[in-house]
């Protein structure tokens, strides 16, 4: 074993020799590191959990990451106090939804829920609706239960559940600050038109999500 | 695999957003009775049965830290220091549950947030301490929550441990 390792290596350190370097040398070097993942048999049981997986599940999945910056777009529509409000609320449902998913709570289907609120936040995006202020807290404390849900299924089979908490909830914050920063566009000249029409983008793609979570 | 510095660090930082609502000799007042609290509860032997209550009580305090962020009031001396006294007896415990007491002096400089903390609410920008105290108390109850669960697979002592 040692001594395949050891001549592997110098295989390797031949190729990577001034002269003999190429393109065709490196690409399978470079593609083979970037494929690299950790050993799942010594990452503790279940998901490779901690911080670092928490942290990038939000923006790994588009519809969570669409849905948590369009809140903080919605939010810088709406103004004070809605736009720290909805960033605070959110977390806190979320995690509600979270500990109903920890224990396996019936829910109507996930996906179906996470599907409307990427419709429902574009479109509120897009037509900049001014909804009174428990209605915007009600519209995202819903949503925020079916976010929250989806990551606490996983959030007990992680390997590092606190590590996991501690990135998921701050990938969303950052999230929300994403949209609310996508949101002070509204102060420059034909910044709304942007942010609504990123708003209309973020409703298109939740039209996408639900049509094809509901099979049409 | 609990991390042995991210329970007592987080609660480090609640309480530091906490005492950034008290008065500057109090803060550091109160630093100094979780500095002193800390280190003596670290060197102290700490039954392993006592873990889930260790980690339940870290939970629990940061929740209550955080919590002060709310408040609109100033943090009274009395109460500044129950806190810090609080924070120093969970944030040992814990220390002294771990292999390493290495993981004291990671944990222990987060509670200087309370210094920004307390320069943010002066410029009267505190909603942003409680955005960040919203998340700690959020990743608080999800970690409680996760004790009362019957089986929780990266939870238990596992080969890795």
């Amino acid at each position: 074993m040692t001594r395949c390792i050891a001549g592997t290596l110098r295989e390797r350190s031949s190729a990577l020799r001034p002269g003999r370097f190429s393109a065709a040398t490196a690409m399978p070097i470079v593609f083979g590191a970037a494929a690299v993942t950790p050993a799942y048999g010594h990452s503790s049981t279940g998901l490779a959990g901690g911080f670092e997986s928490g942290f990038s599940h939000p923006f790994t999945g588009v519809d969570h990451l669409l849905a948590m910056v369009s809140v903080g777009i919605w939010g810088a529509f709406l103004g004070r106090p809605l736009v720290y409000a909805l960033p605070v609320i959110f977390p806190f449902i979320m995690v509600g939804g979270a500990i109903l998913g920890m224990f396996s709570f019936p829910m109507p289907p996930l996906e179906l829920g996470i599907a409307a609120s990427v419709l429902v936040l574009g479109l509120c995006v897009c037509l900049a609706i001014q909804a009174p202020a428990w209605v915007a807290c009600a519209i995202v404390a819903i949503f925020a239960v079916f976010h929250g849900y989806a990551h606490g299924i996983e959030l007990p089979s992680a390997a590092d559940p606190v590590g996991y908490s501690v990135g998921f909830v701050l990938a969303t914050g950052l999230l929300h600050a994403l949209g609310i920063g996508i949101g002070l566009l509204n102060a420059l000249p034909k910044g709304i038109l942007v942010t609504r029409s990123f708003g209309g983008a973020v409703a298109v793609a939740g039209a996408w999500y639900l049509a094809r979570t509901l099979g049409l | 695999m609990r991390g042995a510095a991210l329970p007592p660090a987080l609660l480090c930082v609640a309480l530091g957003l906490g005492l950034a609502s008290a008065r500057g000799q109090t803060a550091v007042l109160g630093l100094a009775v979780l500095v002193l609290t800390a280190s003596a509860v670290a060197l102290m032997p700490v039954p392993e049965s006592w873990s889930d209550v260790a980690f339940l009580g870290c939970w629990m305090s940061i929740i209550a830290s955080a919590a002060i962020v709310y408040a609109p009031r100033i943090l009274q001396d009395r109460a500044a220091l129950a806190f810090s006294l609080n924070a120093g007896v969970w944030t040992g415990a814990l220390i002294a549950l771990a292999p390493s007491k290495v993981g004291l002096l990671a944990a222990l400089p987060f509670s200087l947030c309370a210094w920004p903390g307390a320069w943010v609410r002066r410029r009267g920008q505190a909603i942003g301490l409680n955005v960040i105290a919203s998340w700690l108390i959020g990743v608080a109850v999800l970690a409680a929550t996760l004790q009362f669960l019957p089986a929780t697979a990266g939870y238990v002592p596992d080969h890795m441990d």
